[in-house]
């Protein structure tokens, strides 16, 4: 009995040695917790992550990579930063961007805007693209991935990433609402009404006095500024108006369409 | 008069090859051409018509919580104590075989009755290494219910298989133990050694078909990036890190499994009050230790196969291995090594008092010593120091112009390198040191040894310092093949070269069994210990490099437990499972011999 | 005369630590860690012990005089003064290695963490594996400019850095006593012959607020040097920082 607890003794030493050792023998270094998964939290998404998630977003599910890869089938995009300031100048663009953000997104939406030489559609000289709209189709990148690919695009390409992470997207439910979206609707009046615009601005004497007059807007504003004035209202004030009194989501409610067929009523009052 | 007994040991010879060729036949064809092959075609087409489903992505609300019990603790102890003692049993049969067969071959029944004596030892833990299994395989179920579901869908031929598998090792194991001494003598002699053949042999399937589970979940294949099974379920075992887990497990276990006997026969040494029964486990003992030495000495070199094969697989997980917090892991690892080494040299050392001729070689101990405690001091030197104010400060920042180096891959390669080296001079000198050689070229012999020696040892030396100190870091790890190459041609062509010196040598008396230390069998308890620490240890790096996943990069660990643990805290888990593990054996062994304890309750029964 | 084994052991014991403080902290000028010689002098006593013992008679006169000690009735006065000395030394040395002090705990930290794969400098994300020094390539083609620019580097070197890396880039400015940890020696071959160029842009212009967590950034008083400097200046002063040394930047290519 004796040599038995001798033994259990020297045993239950050398274990004790052993996580002795490691317990205060080394130093304790407590490793990264697992990093978060990307998708499922934009809000705590560095801008490190968002653009690796567009990197991701490039190479898989927007199957971008199937055309723009080393074959020459699309161009490549890694001179971004020069290219785009050139296109935007470019007489045969016929997009709206004023900037690399806006074009990018533009492009992913609305590919033919502008098509680098020798890459249109056979027969429509280069003023149709053969690339599909990522938002839509099969490959039906969300709102908040194609900014992903945006902020990749502008990363890989040498620009400076102007993207901002969207936050508080819930893509689930954006899926949802799309699947039982309206119809486009193309009449400018009627689209004045349905967001009650003239609630606060007047048109040729109907309407609020809250904002400005727009009875005559497009003699002195571009489409840019239209724009931008609708989907940040808060960017430039009019003297003598308030800020934050224009509601801030419409670039949420309005589709692409009915923005443009609306700057171009505007900007068709003269 | 020899021939006709030639004759009859070549016919029994060649049943008992044609036994080995059947099972070697039914098990080749059932792991890679048989059962797997078929089932795959059908599952291809299987997958082509109903289809697999992704891996599952899981919230924290997938982990059922039950009674309060940590989860992954739960399934961590669970796991580690059933692979210890699958170890044990997987590797006792394997050296019990061995045995038996010399045994057959000297006709020594010393030989026979050793092997009896092992296998009647763990005869326990085979149920208790099934009750473990049951036990984890219960603990996954309830605690990570979807990872297993996963898992068996991918694995549900060979997991059924294994699940029969048991049938075969039970109806084996229990005729190969409880027939032992039935099948004894000529014709039964060989039945019974070809029943262990095939224990073994069931006994490692089963292993293989496990190892395949684990390294899937290391190293998938089978499935697509989602984790969508193909259908092929050996593309699925036979993944990347298959065979490298299975090499080195499968050394590992019978350096394990001999440690473990070992430890059995120095307890049976101590407590033992006959002369002769002293004699008798000393010499257990030996061979206990012998049998954990051979496996430990090409352990290494399994090792960084292994970890090299990780480097290959994904170098993120290489990365992670070796570097950050693991590297700390691997000084722990070292102090671990360097224990095993030094206590089975301490043992062979103290082994020399057996024989009276030992006088002779006792004197270059010392010069043993000193290398192999330099040696590993090498070895256990971290690359980052830990460094008071003071220190930094004198040193004028963290890097050691001297210390810095031995921290790296060529020192700890040449230091390893050394130390195997020097185990194996320690069991020359052991061998030699009851013999006198009587072969006329003695001295030339023995000049080849000391030039072998010395010119393998300048060459180890001469790599590793080259390497590590005069080249670009690109070739800092090149020198450790050929250092490998020159530790396994010094041992071999040595120990060829010292069998033939010695050949008809005569003895300088008889070695006297018994004749050790009590201090040497606390050696064979080191021994033990720290091999069962260990192997909790590097359980631990296993499995903790997968990190946050499951599966690796398909199946991700969303559970609250998904975080890596500090050392501090697997040490202390891998410490409790020890102990658990070190009072089960206990019971192992206890219950092995209360077989053999009889009262006489006088008066008891009616006469 | 023959040495008992017991002073043998205890002499070898001294003997290996000081050995080990001679050489590394007066010959090697290179202190010995304490927690590392704790560990080497567990092993070497493992290893001594290993010698002394392996044999029945050497271990009965090994442990002779410990026995006597205790055991024999004539060495009382002896026995009761080790006994009394004993827990007294284990005592002092327990109050003094839980005595509060000045020193500041030790922080483990990487001093050359991994560096990120890109990094904001100047407003710019900048990938540090394909950053190269744009000065370098005029070392072979206009080595005359080249040397312009390593000595307006200097300049640059002697205005910002000198204060506390010292005006021998040896990490001992006038500031360096006053900091820890201490200012980086780049004299030292395991300082920057060890890194790319692109690893000094990053550690320079980002400066300690940019090291990752395992690196300690709030202990790092380098300032982040994006927000003094201009971006020419950096690279300039990464030139100089070379050509003073006589080292070389770190490349992966093989030569």
């Amino acid at each position: 009995m004796r040599q038995f607890l001798a033994v259990v003794a020297f045993t239950l030493l050398t274990i004790g040695f052993f996580a002795g050792y490691s317990n205060f023998g080394i130093p304790q270094i407590e490793p990264a917790p697992p990093p978060k998964e990307e998708k499922l939290d934009l809000s705590s998404m560095t801008m490190d992550q968002f653009i690796a998630l567009g990197e991701r977003l490039f190479n898989g599910k927007g199957t971008c990579t199937l055309c723009h890869n080393a074959l020459g089938r699309a161009p490549m995009l890694g001179t971004i930063a020069d290219a785009v300031p050139k296109r935007l100048k470019d007489p045969r663009y016929t997009g709206e961007a004023g900037d690399i953000e806006e074009y990018l997104i533009e492009s992913l939406v609305e590919p033919s805007v502008f098509v680098v030489a020798g890459f249109g559609k056979k027969g429509t000289n280069d003023t149709e693209s053969p690339m599909p709209d990522v938002s839509g189709g099969s490959i039906g990148l969300s709102e908040a991935e194609v900014a992903a690919v945006v902020a990749y695009l502008q990363d890989s390409g040498g620009a400076e990433v102007t993207v901002e992470i969207p936050q508080d997207i819930d893509e689930e439910g954006d899926d949802e609402e799309e699947g039982e979206a309206r119809e486009a609707v193309n009449d400018p009046k009627k689209l004045m009404a349905m967001f009650t615009c003239d609630a606060c601005h007047m048109i040729n004497g109907v309407g609020g006095d809250v904002g400005p007059n727009l009875s005559k807007i497009g003699a002195n504003r571009d489409r840019a500024y239209l724009r931008r004035a609708i989907l940040d209202p808060n960017a430039e004030i009019a003297t003598g108006f308030e800020a934050d009194m224009m509601p801030a989501d419409m670039g949420e409610q309005i589709y692409v369409k009915e923005l443009e067929v609306l700057v171009d009523y505007l900007a068709g009052l003269k | 008069m020899n021939r006709p007994r030639h004759m009859k040991t070549g016919t029994r010879l060649a049943i008992f090859g044609l036994f080995v060729a059947l099972v070697t036949l039914t098990l080749a064809g059932f792991d890679q051409f048989g059962v797997f092959a078929a089932e795959s075609e059908s599952a291809v087409d299987a997958a082509a018509s109903t289809g697999y489903g992704p891996a599952p992505k899981l919230t924290a609300d997938d982990y059922p919580t039950i009674a309060g019990v940590n989860s992954r603790v739960a399934v961590w102890v669970f796991a580690q104590l059933h692979l210890w003692f699958a170890a044990f049993v997987l590797a006792v049969p394997i050296f019990v075989f061995i045995i038996e067969a010399i045994g057959m071959r000297t006709r020594d029944k010393r030989y026979d009755d050793m092997a009896y004596e092992f296998i009647k030892v763990t005869i326990t833990a085979y149920s208790l290494t099934a009750i473990l299994g049951g036990l984890l395989i219960f603990a996954l179920i309830l605690f990570y219910p979807h990872l297993i579901t996963y898992l068996s869908t991918i694995f549900k031929e060979s997991m059924f298989y294994y699940a029969l598998l048991f049938f075969a090792e039970s109806a084996v194991l229990y005729i190969y133990y409880y027939g032992w001494h039935w099948l004894q003598g000529g014709f039964k002699k060989w039945v019974h050694l070809t029943l262990g053949l095939m224990l073994n042999a069931v006994g490692t399937t089963l292993m293989l078909l496990a190892n395949a589970w684990l390294t899937f979940m290391m190293s998938p294949a089978g499935v697509d990036a989602a984790g969508v099974f193909s259908g092929d379920a050996w593309a699925a075992i036979h993944n990347f890190l298959w065979n490298p887990i299975n090499i080195h497990r499968f050394v590992a276990n019978i350096a394990f499994g001999g440690s473990i006997v070992g430890a059995y026969a120095a307890f049976k040494f101590l407590t033992a009050t006959a002369e002769k029964e002293r004699a008798h486990y000393d010499w257990m003992g030996y061979n206990a230790n012998f049998i954990a030495i051979c496996a430990l000495l090409p352990l290494p070199f399994a090792g960084y196969y292994l970890a090299a094969e990780i480097y290959a697989y994904s170098q993120q997980m290489g990365i992670t291995l070796m570097g950050g917090i693991f590297a700390w892991l691997f000084i722990i690892q070292a102090v671990l090594i360097g224990t095993l080494f030094l206590s089975a040299n301490y043992y062979l050392w103290c082994g020399m008092g057996r024989s009276d001729g030992a006088k002779r070689y006792t004197k270059y101990i010392k010069y043993i010593a000193i290398v192999l405690v330099g040696a590993f001091l090498v070895w256990f030197t971290p690359h980052t120091l830990v460094l008071t104010n003071e220190e930094l400060k004198s040193l004028g920042g963290p890097h050691h112009t001297i210390l810095g180096p031995l921290g790296i891959m060529p020192a700890k390669n040449t230091a390893v390198n050394l130390m195997i080296l020097f185990t194996a001079l320690s069991f020359m000198f052991y061998r030699r040191a009851n013999k006198i050689a009587t072969v006329s070229w003695v001295k030339a012999g023995n000049a080849v040894q000391v030039a072998l020696y010395s010119a393998g040892i300048v060459n180890i030396m001469f790599l590793g310092i080259y390497h590590g100190y005069f080249t670009n870091t690109v070739y800092k790890v090149a020198a450790s093949i050929p250092q490998v190459l020159t530790t396994l041609v010094i041992m071999v062509v040595s120990i060829t070269l010292d069998s033939f010196i010695y050949r008809g040598a005569k003895e300088v008396g008889p070695l006297r069994w018994g004749r050790i230390p009590a201090r040497a069998q606390y050696a064979l308890f080191l021994l033990a210990v720290s091999f069962t620490w260990l192997m909790g240890l590097m359980g631990y790096i296993r499995s903790g490099i997968r990190q946050h996943w499951h599966v690796l990069d398909i199946m991700r660990d969303a559970s609250p437990d998904a975080f890596t643990p500090t050392l501090g805290y697997a040490a202390n888990v891998v410490s409790v499972a020890a102990i658990i593990f070190m009072a089960m054996v206990i019971f192992v062994f206890w219950i092995a011999q209360v077989g053999s304890n009889k009262t006489l309750p006088a008066g008891y029964w009616k006469e | 005369m023959k040495i008992p084994r017991l002073l043998q052991a205890v002499l070898i014991l001294a003997g290996v630590y000081f050995g080990f403080i001679v050489v590394f902290d007066v010959l090697l000028d290179a202190v010995i860690p304490s927690s590392l010689l704790a560990m080497y002098m567990f092993f070497v006593t493992a290893g001594v012990f290993m010698v002394f013992t392996y044999d029945e008679d050497q271990t009965r006169e090994l442990v002779a005089p410990i026995k006597a000690m205790v055991e024999d009735p004539s060495k009382r006065v002896w026995r009761n003064t080790v006994f009394v000395i004993v827990p007294l030394v284990v005592g002092v040395g327990t109050y003094q290695q839980m005595q509060p002090s000045f020193q500041a705990p030790v922080e483990l930290r990487t001093i050359h963490p991994a560096p990120p794969t890109t990094a904001m400098i100047y407003g710019k994300r900048v990938k540090l594996l394909e950053l190269e020094n744009p000065f370098r390539k005029l070392e072979k083609e206009d080595p005359e400019q080249f040397g312009e620019l390593v000595n307006e580097g200097a300049v640059v070197y002697i205005e910002n850095c000198q204060f506390c890396h010292g005006d021998k880039l040896d990490g001992k400015g006038p500031y360096a006593a006053g900091l820890n940890p201490t200012p980086l020696n780049f004299q030292d071959v395991g300082t920057i012959a060890q890194l790319q160029e692109s690893y000094l842009f990053w550690r320079i212009s980002t400066g300690g607020p940019g090291l990752p967590k395992e690196a300690a950034p709030w202990i790092s008083s380098m300032p982040v040097w994006q927000d003094f400097l201009e971006e020419d200046e950096i690279w300039k002063v990464i030139l100089f920082l070379y050509d003073y040394t006589g080292h070389r930047p770190r490349s992966w290519e093989h030569e």
